[in-house]
């Protein structure tokens, strides 16, 4: 509906009032106004990044790209930019499937049962990913957790979880998957509230069997909301730092040392913040790049979903 | 009345879901069991162990805990209202208007979220210590903005666009004003995206350490940053970190069942689109 | 009620030309229709109308005031929207309503509760009024934006196809209802349809929009006659004109046309008729188009005198009646027959042309040049506006 704006040959009685035309901006200024400020600090921080600033120093000097060099001559860097994408790829994928399914689900059955659990399954979002760390921890434990009393029915004894590197990184999916799935059920299910009955009439009259009304009218409209949150949960997957933390803190080993926790290593740890700067800058690249492609699929599937219901 | 195959098909469901709630809530119970053992007992036993309230007498009782309680209600309830009046004419504008670059103005608004907070923690520490903000409510709730904005405006902008343009034209038909329009035929429309990242905004907000922890310090002091301390030193005290932990999520637990009613069909409209 | 005027009115959407350049006369009480395909912008005229569309040119005008600044809440309209528009969480009673309860039209409860059942009655929907729209069929749904609309005293009544999804029997009493209510009520209405025989039914006259622009105005027997090319003589009736090229030869004492069949070339006389032949010899007329309504063309399935052969290319029943396809060289010809013939396809037909009844147009500018009996025909137009 907005009027384009012409040149001048548009007598006053054409052109659209100032308030009118002015109000897109306006109702959007206060969420830029807000924001816009994060953009020196993180011009800051790209500038600490171009310098050897560190707590153990009292002042920082310019040295030009060095961090960044030494950065990409490290060894363990390409190992950190793969655990980070693995990780957050895996959990993801995994919370979508997950998230999707249980709130079908629950979308689907209408009982007691169901309604309750809508509100109970979107509590382990709420426990401090540390504390649902350490209390996984404390179940997986090899002398007194549940789940090894569990795993020894089956004749699995000392299941090594978080301390071998082979299976650091399952464990640590496991966490995030129990915290996090609840995400994608909370955003699923309120998009499949809002979908539309006429299409599934139309669907049940033609006689179409309950899977092909599924990937044919519910998925297409769905998928809008489903973009959303992949999107999102994607983002927060890649940089994932506090359950890994909070778990081996890194280890065993370097085999989850990813990006987040190699930056938070240099610059806390070992207080080289310049040093560690370029790390999360590169994992905001891959972030940027990654969203990109997920939005733009959003926008398509919105404007897809649209025709949908004419 | 069910046929065979059909009820098969609903115990399979029910049965799936349970599965599910069972790993999902099955850890909840554990930490409350935690709660109420002693140290000693954390590591020695499963099931069978003498309960104490020790825990919960040093964590709530001694303890300043519900000052702690009272700022992370302030600080991540006041920036998800802030999130929510400002955000939501924001989706509102960008899911109606075509003003030029404004993909790129809602992918700005969500590149917020492209790196941890710890990118922009120490430059953010050094500007609020300068300008005054540090330490204090307001300098927190404006730096939560960056957690709970983009989610809310993205969410509910997905709400807005699924509303047919013409209930709008036909409320103007009908005589009503544009501010009548978008608070009484729109946002009820909007229900279940906004309570939905309204929720999960608070609880990121909520469960946020790394602000709180370098950009204030005693008089502003969020309960994830106390939990911390339950931590850090030589000994652990599980038990307590599960009450803790356990107390710091009951806000949102509450405020989860306040909006339940939203998240269940029935008064689902459905014909939003049409 | 009002007189709605557009004038010159221009829209365009990006790069599309939604309009180009409007101008109608709408006078007050008049049910006025507008008619043509999909995408001709007969909605974007609504929407200018309504005010929900500001025109890049021209005015809007309701009883000479110029309304293009006021917004839609202020113009007192109704409308009536193709896609119904019904407020989603309200209930059927609710929806219709709420112009009621705004500021602007405000009216009190007895009085809502009195036009709502009133309307609910005419739309036959007295049942439906504590549903909500998610529990209402299509056709429900269209009534109840019709009722949201009827329930108004507005200055005009805008409706965007508002029987399109009603079936045929509905459609059928709901639109004598309609014509009945506005003769009544005395309000001016502005009606879009693609349907050319509702165009006809209510129409008091018709504009023929396509691409944006206005085509013809006038009432519905004046361009069902004299259409005033051959795009609307196309439009208006089913089935469909049939036009072909001709050439038109002198003869002693007339003029006869000849067609090509094939490779025959088949000779018909002109019947004389004064505004025909003055026009064939003032224009230096030889090669035309000329159309024929499928009711005047006669057959035959015995070769008779004065009928030429053709092929029968399809039967079909449309209702009370049937349409016979004839094949004849490049053409095919459509006429009307009874149901329940035996009629093989390929078979022979033989066809002859009530040429007293046909239309000449210019095989260029495809555009009306005259018909047999005219005068008649203008005269008829002239009385029927005048009702």
């Amino acid at each position: 509906m907005a009027a384009k704006k012409k040149s001048n040959e548009k007598s006053d009685l054409n052109k659209v009032p100032f308030s009118t035309r002015v109000r897109p901006y306006m109702i959007v200024a206060p969420s830029l106004i807000i924001t816009i400020g994060i953009m020196v600090p993180f011009a800051m921080a790209i500038w600490y990044s171009l310098t050897n600033y560190s707590f153990k120093l009292p002042n920082h000097k310019f040295i030009g790209i060095q961090n960044w060099v030494n950065m990409l001559g490290d060894a363990s860097f390409w190992g950190a930019v793969k655990i980070s994408v693995l990780y957050g790829t895996i959990s993801t994928v995994i919370e979508m499937l997950l998230g999707l399914g249980v709130a079908i689900l629950l979308n689907n059955l209408n009982n007691g049962l169901s309604k309750v659990l809508r509100v109970l399954l979107v509590f382990p979002l709420m426990i401090a990913p540390v504390t649902a760390t350490i209390v996984w921890q404390l179940m997986l434990n090899s002398s007194v957790g549940i789940v090894e009393k569990l795993l020894n029915i089956f004749g699995v004894y000392n299941f090594p979880w978080a301390a071998a590197p082979g299976t650091a990184m399952m464990t640590v999916i496991l966490i995030d998957v129990w915290i996090n799935t609840a995400f994608i059920i909370l955003l699923v299910l309120a998009g499949l509230q809002s979908l539309p009955k006429s299409p599934f009439e139309s669907a049940k009259i033609d006689g179409g069997s309950a899977w092909f009304n599924f990937i044919n009218l519910t998925l297409p409209m769905l998928k809008p909301s489903l973009y959303i949150a992949l999107l999102f949960r994607f983002m927060a997957a890649l940089q994932e730092y506090a359950i890994i933390f909070a778990l081996t803190k890194g280890g065993p080993g370097d085999s989850l040392m990813s990006l987040s926790l190699t930056a938070y290593q240099k610059g806390f740890k070992f207080q080289k913040f310049g040093a560690a700067i370029p790390y999360i800058l590169v994992l905001w690249l891959i972030i940027n790049i990654a969203a990109k492609r997920i939005v733009n699929r959003q926008r398509a599937a919105q404007k897809q979903a649209a025709g949908l219901e004419e | 009345m069910k046929t065979g195959k059909q009820r098969t098909l609903y115990v399979l469901k029910n049965l799936l879901l349970l599965i599910y709630a069972v790993f999902a809530l099955f850890p909840l119970i554990w930490m409350i069991l935690i709660s109420f053992k002693s140290d000693t007992e954390v590591f020695t036993t499963t099931f069978l162990f003498h309960p104490t309230l020790a825990n919960y007498r040093e964590v709530l009782i001694r303890s300043d805990y519900g000052r702690y309680i009272r700022d992370s209600v302030v600080v991540s309830g006041g920036a998800v209202l802030v999130s929510i009046i400002v955000g939501v004419p924001a989706a509102y504008a960008l899911a109606r208007y075509n003003f030029p670059r404004k993909e790129d103005l809602a992918f700005q608004i969500l590149s917020y979220k492209f790196a941890p907070e710890i990118l922009v923690v120490l430059p953010l520490f050094m500007i609020y210590q300068k300008i005054g903000l540090y330490d204090s409510y307001l300098g927190l709730i404006w730096v939560y903005q960056l957690i709970s904005l983009p989610l809310l405006i993205w969410v509910v902008r997905g709400y807005f666009e699924d509303i047919s343009v013409e209930i709008e034209y036909a409320a103007q038909v009908d005589g009503y004003s544009w501010y009548q329009i978008f608070f009484k035929m729109l946002v009820p429309l909007i229900k279940p995206g906004l309570v939905s990242s309204a929720l999960l905004a608070f609880i990121f907000a909520w469960n946020s350490f790394t602000f709180p922890l370098i950009l204030s310090s005693n008089k502003v002091y969020p309960v994830t940053v106390a939990i911390m301390k339950y931590l850090g030193t030589d000994s652990a005290h599980y038990g307590q970190l599960a009450v803790a932990s356990t107390v710091s999520a009951l806000p949102a637990m509450i405020f989860a069942l306040c909006i339940q009613k939203h998240l269940v069909r029935g008064l689902s409209f459905g014909a939003v689109k049409g | 009620m009002a007189e709605i005027k557009l004038e010159h009115v221009k829209k365009a959407f990006g790069k599309v030309q939604a309009l180009s350049d409007i101008t109608l006369d709408v006078k007050d009480k008049e049910f006025f229709v507008l008619f043509g395909p999909a995408g001709a912008g007969k909605t974007t005229i609504l929407n200018t109308i309504a005010g929900i569309t500001m025109p890049d040119e021209g005015t809007v005008k309701f009883d000479g005031k110029v309304m293009n600044l006021i917004d839609p809440a202020h113009r007192n309209v109704a409308m009536v929207f193709e896609n119904y528009a019904l407020y989603p969480q309200m209930t059927v009673y609710d929806n219709m309503a709420s112009a009621l309860r705004s500021k602007l039209y405000k009216t009190s409860e007895e009085e809502i509760k009195e036009r709502i059942a009133w309307a609910a009655k005419v739309m036959k929907m007295e049942n439906l009024l504590e549903r909500l729209p998610s529990q209402l069929s299509n056709g429900q749904k269209q009534r109840v934006a019709m009722g949201r609309a009827l329930v108004r005293t507005p200055n005009v009544f805008l409706m965007d196809e508002p029987l399109a999804h009603l079936d045929a029997k509905l459609r059928n009493s709901m639109r004598t209802e309609l014509k009945e209510m506005q003769a009544n009520l005395g309000s001016t209405c502005i009606y879009v349809t693609h349907d050319f025989m509702e165009a006809m039914a209510l129409g008091d006259r018709i504009a023929i929009i396509n691409e944006g622009n206005i085509v013809q105005i006038g009432t519905g027997d004046e361009i069902y006659y004299m259409p005033c090319n051959e795009f609307t003589a196309s439009l208006m009736g089913d089935p469909q004109i049939n036009i072909f090229k001709a050439r038109i030869i002198e003869e002693a004492g007339g003029y006869s046309i000849l067609f090509a069949v094939g490779e025959d070339a088949v000779n018909l006389p002109l019947p004389k008729d004064a505004g025909i032949y003055k026009a064939i010899k003032e224009n230096g007329l030889e090669y035309v188009d000329l159309g024929i309504r499928p009711q005047n063309v006669k057959y035959a399935f015995e070769p008779t005198e004065g009928y030429f052969k053709a092929s029968v290319y399809s039967y079909e029943s449309i209702g009370n009646k049937s349409v016979i396809v004839a094949e004849c060289g490049d053409y095919q010809l459509r006429m009307i027959a009874p149901n329940g013939l035996n009629v093989a396809i390929d078979s022979d037909v033989y066809i002859r042309f009530e040429l007293d009844r046909s239309i000449l147009f210019d095989e260029n500018t495809k555009k009306y040049i005259v018909r047999y009996d005219e005068e008649n025909f203008k005269a008829l137009a002239n009385n029927s506006e005048g009702k």
